[in-house]
């Protein structure tokens, strides 16, 4: 291997160089080279190691198809060295090696191996016995994959852009490069796309040209992202021109994997682009002129052509390739052997059609020819040159698949899978290729099928005694090329819901947990103290987070009417009702306040995570039954603070100067106020049991408000608190406590459902819920010992399910443990002694029904 | 009888400091970047939208075939009444948005798909809800939720510096 | 899933903007018998064809619509927001 004079169409600029290094020693390359260019110049010409046997690999086709050049650059892993450019200080090294390149420990896999690691090997070996399974999934797991992803973290960045075209080329050769011409003459809007390096300065008017750019897919809608280094461009394209040519296709034969045997354009490539002499000694495999264009390479690099074995005269002589570690040293053709550093085969020319299938193009067998063609191309998508099909000439069915005795012929160079594997599978009953893709996994590896499909189809058919055209091609789908999980994944995007008063939870040290989008304060300390404070003294929580909806206009309480099983028409305008929403099939969707603010107007309130869908379930009636009323979501204008425990009014009185004794604002009274001078909606109820007023107000007003109110002595608590004082009222929280089965009439609610009221959404299905009975009910418990049980724990009789705990705490106001379970509707008594398991013994507790602090609810009313 | 003006913030006393969702995030941000514009009043205005004239110096971004969020910097109070006179239903939005300010349509497209020449237009900014316009000076004003206003303009700052501003 | 659907209002926008309501279902009266409940609640046509079906605009304008999808292909061959009567029994 080594560098040649300058060629007339080399990449190269030999006034630049750059250093690598390479296994600790430095390459010395040209701007314009690639690594694995730079390295074939520098004599290195092994440069990965086979994914499942571990043979040594070299350059296959040279342009960043195949994982014969995959190493780690960077630490990152499975760059294709073959097309990727270098870079000064880069440190390059190989993968999937235990060892070095040159000898890996696992090449053994080769040697013995392959009786025993044939193809499904993993489906049937190191099953049996049980108990090693973990001895044989680390050892999976170590030869699994390739590459090892780096721990520290991303270096790179990634990120994702939106563009249109009106004409989106994909390739571009010569039949790209025209049709985007002749586009560009309708107007602007062109885009041409190619992977290779070349085009990268290509000047064509009218048309933006991206190279190295590689188009990833088609997806509906005219999706087609595109690999552009470190950004996916996802252009969504009205007109989406497919002008990707063909694959060079390579022969089946014993030793086509080994270093040195080559596709014709890979020698071109590196003989033309790159000014690197792949060998001195050729042999030629051709069943079509593509040869001849390598051979045209081969001489302008001075390479002798000691053999050219032609597979268009109708013989198919029985060919192998000899090698020596790895390289191929020799070729034999029917018997005669000749000695030589480098083979071209090549196969014929498959049209690259695979963009075009997956925008629906149907592929069909070209028996003439022996290729896959593209037909039936959809609206909005035109193929062009080579990728038709319609040129090139005959191709020949080729290789000698029958000579594979004497060594391993490889079907599928990315995935290692041999002739031999894909015979077993046949054998094995895999009677569509389609199953035997994934029993083998041909086609599964990095070039996508570009060097496998045709062969493994051809062999399939052989095997089977079917034709072609009868086995059919396998479904192409994204991603086309080898695409990095960073680049699918884009910058990190996590959207995260913050509160008007998220700022100061942060500034209090409040622990942070997710509750559903947003983040929210777990506690801002001590849980039971928390709890204490608002039983005792003065808490305040930040329940900005609730759904917030008006409900305005003539027909608001008709509309209420007809989607609560709640009466809200009959309701005083300041006055609150807790109001619980079902769907038609009668179960419980989400729960929260109705404030009537006027004769037309309301004020929904809704749970934190159901504040999106409460506010679509409404919209979408009202498409439906036409009413007269603006529902606008306001969830996000107003704050809303929880100001709760037995100070709550003395706090409250401090800082406004209306009255708010128990007449001015009794329980369930909703009331305007100005709060240390922030407008308020002032809702007097008790989700936490004690006397308490929700204080909703103008977001940006909200920090000053909680300063205020903290300001009167209010400790602040957090989810957790809340949880444990909610609990103790035995207040439900839905989609915790109920789950999508739950009906009013099992969670303990028939109060709520006012069947005398004209049809309301639910009210059916409530109706034969409650002719039937129910089977299961939501019932408080409290533990007759010092246990807790775990949420989502058995509730147990004699000694098998008969229950579910949804919720679950110690109350130390009560000194008991409590929770809420749902129970066989027999055992759902007041009093009825039920069993819980925990920590895997049954444990006695008792139902109870209603709260377990203060039953009466004179606290919150006083 | 409550009206929904306590949606407003300019009811609060003078006295009250209003804090806009975007402050933790732009602290020490050069406006020059992406410059705050939550304080706005905002209005969502329902009803007969089609034919809706902003007074001058406000504007109106049509969203829905009969909604829009109509802009006025300063108390809204009068432009309240004066709208719902004019049979318009009206909800002040103003604590509901967070707005930026920011220049480039590169920019825009790392974070969003809706079509830049077609503006105003509402979809996913940054994976959330969001409302692009165009202002003064080719610069571009987003509306997002309040609640991810912040989260969206570390995406904006984040975007920026992928691109080297 | 990446297929454009047409907000009657916003034009053509990727799907992944709208929320799904499923197929256009005539709700039974309310004295309806528990089979025609569970064929409204629980039973769909599922045709492989066009189905008429609510979307709704989430991220964007917030309409919901109905529109006309062919389930095999995903084109969506027609939108409308549908007239209604005031208090309709739909």
């Amino acid at each position: 291997m080594s560098r040649l004079p300058i060629q007339p169409g080399e990449l190269l600029d030999r006034d630049t160089v750059v250093r690598f290094s390479f296994q600790g020693r430095s390459i010395e390359a040209f701007a314009g080279d690639t690594f694995g260019s730079a390295l074939y110049a520098s004599g290195r010409t092994l440069l990965s190691r086979s994914f499942k046997y571990h043979r040594p690999r070299g350059i296959l086709c040279c342009r960043g198809h195949c994982a014969n050049c995959m190493m780690t650059v960077d630490g990152t892993p499975n760059v294709r060295v073959c097309e990727t450019p270098v870079r000064d200080g880069a440190v390059v090294e190989g993968q999937n090696v235990i060892g070095s390149l040159d000898r890996d420990l696992f090449s053994v896999v080769d040697k013995v191996g392959g009786p025993f690691t044939p193809v499904g090997f993993y489906y049937r070996t190191m099953i049996r016995p049980r108990r090693l399974w973990p001895l044989y999934e680390r050892f999976l797991r170590n030869a699994a994959g390739l590459g090892k992803v780096p721990e520290r973290d991303p270096h790179n960045r990634y990120d994702v852009e939106h563009r249109e075209a009106r004409v989106l080329v994909v390739g571009g050769g010569r039949a790209g490069r025209e049709a985007a011409a002749e586009h560009a003459v309708a107007g602007p809007g062109v885009v041409l796309v190619d992977e290779l390096p070349e085009l990268g300065g290509l000047e064509l008017p009218g048309v933006e040209v991206l190279a190295p750019a590689r188009a990833i897919g088609v997806w509906e809608g005219g999706l087609v992202p595109v690999e552009h280094g470190n950004l996916l461009l996802r252009y969504r394209a009205q007109h989406l021109v497919v002008a990707t040519g063909t694959i060079d296709q390579p022969l089946v034969f014993p030793g086509n994997d080994l270093v040195g045997v080559m596709l014709p354009g890979a020698v071109e490539r590196l003989v033309e682009r790159y000014a690197v002499k792949p060998g001195e000694r050729a042999v030629v495999i051709a069943a079509d002129d593509a040869a001849d264009r390598a051979r045209a390479a081969l001489d302008q690099a001075g390479i002798e052509i000691v053999s050219t074995v032609r597979l268009t005269d109708g013989r198919t002589p029985a060919v192998a390739a000899n090698g020596r570690k790895g390289q191929v040293r020799s070729v034999t053709v029917d018997g005669r052997t000749v000695d030589c550093d480098l083979v071209v085969m090549s196969g014929g020319r498959q049209p690259a059609y695979s963009l075009l299938a997956m925008a629906g193009a149907k592929v069909e067998y070209d028996a003439a020819r022996g290729v896959l063609v593209p037909a039936a191309i959809p609206d909005g998508i035109s193929a062009t040159g080579s990728v038709t099909g319609a040129v090139g000439e005959q191709a020949v069915p080729a290789a000698s698949y029958t000579a594979a005795r004497s060594g391993k012929c490889f079907v599928c160079v990315c995935e290692d899978v041999t002739t031999k594997d894909v015979k077993r599978a046949v054998a094995e009953g895999f009677d569509s290729i389609e199953l035997a893709k994934r029993y083998t996994t041909v086609t599964m590896g990095p070039c996508q099928g570009r060097y496998c499909h045709v062969q493994s189809i051809r062999l399939y058919a052989q095997e089977t005694g079917a034709d072609e055209a009868a086995v059919g091609a396998t479904t192409a789908r994204p991603p086309w090329t080898p695409v990095s999980m960073g680049l699918l994944a884009g910058r990190h995007l996590e959207p995260m819901k913050r509160s008007s008063l998220h700022h100061r939870h942060e500034e209090s040290g409040a622990s942070l947990i997710w509750a559903g989008a947003w983040k929210r304060p777990y506690a801002y300390g001590d849980v039971e103290q928390e709890v204490r404070a608002v039983h005792e003294d003065l808490g305040v929580i930040d329940v900005s987070t609730l759904g917030k909806l008006l409900v305005q206009g003539p027909d608001a309480a008709e509309f209420l009417e007809r989607l609560y099983p709640n009466r809200f028409g009959d309701m005083k305008p300041g006055r609150i009702r807790y109001g619980v929403l079902t769907t038609d099939a009668g179960r419980i969707m989400d729960d929260g306040t109705v404030a009537r603010l006027a004769e037309d107007s309301y004020y929904v309130t809704t749970t934190s995570t159901g504040a999106d869908a409460v506010n679509g379930w409404f919209e979408w009636w009202n498409a439906i039954w036409g009413y007269d009323v603006e529902i606008a979501n306001v969830t996000g204008a107003l704050a809303a603070v929880n100001v709760a425990g037995p100070r709550a009014r003395e706090a409250l009185s401090a800082l406004t100067d209306a009255p708010v004794s128990n007449d001015a604002i009794s329980y369930l009274d909703a009331k305007e106020l100005a709060v240390a001078g922030v407008t308020c909606l002032v809702l007097r109820i008790g989700f936490v049991g004690e006397l308490g007023y929700e204080l909703h107000c103008p977001s940006p007003a909200a920090e000053h408000l909680w300063d205020a109110i903290v300001s009167q002595g209010a400790v602040p608590f957090g989810l957790e608190p809340q949880r444990v004082l909610r609990l103790e009222k035995a207040h439900v929280i839905v989609g915790q406590d109920t789950d999508s089965e739950s009906n009013l009439i099992s969670a303990g609610m028939p109060w709520i459902a006012k069947l005398d009221k004209d049809d309301w959404v639910g009210k059916r299905a409530t109706q034969l819920v409650q002719a039937a009975g129910v089977r299961e009910c939501l019932v408080g418990f409290e533990m007759e010992n010092g246990k807790l049980p775990a949420e989502g724990g058995q509730v147990v009789e004699n000694g098998r399910p008969a229950g579910r705990v949804t919720s679950a705490r110690r109350s130390a106001v009560l000194g008991k443990n409590i929770g809420l379970a749902w129970v066989r509707s027999e055992a759902a008594e007041e009093g009825t002694r039920i069993q819980i398991r925990v920590d895997g013994r049954p444990e006695p507790a008792t139902v109870r029904h209603g709260a377990f602090y203060d039953p009466e609810g004179t606290r919150l009313r006083s | 009888m409550i009206s929904p003006a306590f949606l407003s913030p300019d009811r609060c006393e003078p006295s009250v400091r209003l804090v806009s969702p975007l402050e933790r995030a732009l602290t020490g941000i050069d406006p020059g970047r992406v410059r705050d514009r939550s304080h706005v009043g905002k209005l969502e205005v329902r009803g007969d939208v089609a034919s809706l004239e902003p007074a001058p110096g406000d504007r109106f971004h049509r969203i829905g075939p009969r909604h829009g969020l109509y802009v006025h910097e300063g108390p809204t109070a009068e432009l309240r009444d004066s709208l719902t006179a004019r049979g318009y239903a009206v909800i002040d939005q103003t604590g509901a948005y967070a707005a930026f300010e920011v220049h480039g349509a590169d920019v825009l497209r790392r974070l969003t798909d809706l079509d830049l020449e077609a503006l105003p237009a509402a979809g996913l900014v940054a994976r959330v809800r969001g409302i692009v316009t165009r202002a003064d000076g080719g610069a571009f004003v987003v509306y997002v939720a309040q609640e991810h206003g912040h989260y969206a303009c570390e995406a904006v700052l984040d975007a920026l510096e992928g691109l080297g501003r | 899933m990446s297929f454009l659907l047409s907000c009657p209002h916003c034009g053509p926008r990727p799907v992944d903007e709208f929320g799904y309501r499923g197929e256009v279902l005539t709700r039974p009266a309310d004295d309806a018998t528990l089979r025609e409940l569970c064929d409204y609640v629980y039973f769909r046509d599922n045709v492989a064809g066009v189905q008429r079906e609510w979307w709704s605009h989430r991220s964007g304008c917030e309409l919901w619509f109905v529109a006309e999808r062919d389930t095999r292909t995903n084109e969506v061959l027609r939108t409308e927001v549908p007239d209604t009567q005031r208090g309709s029994r739909q």
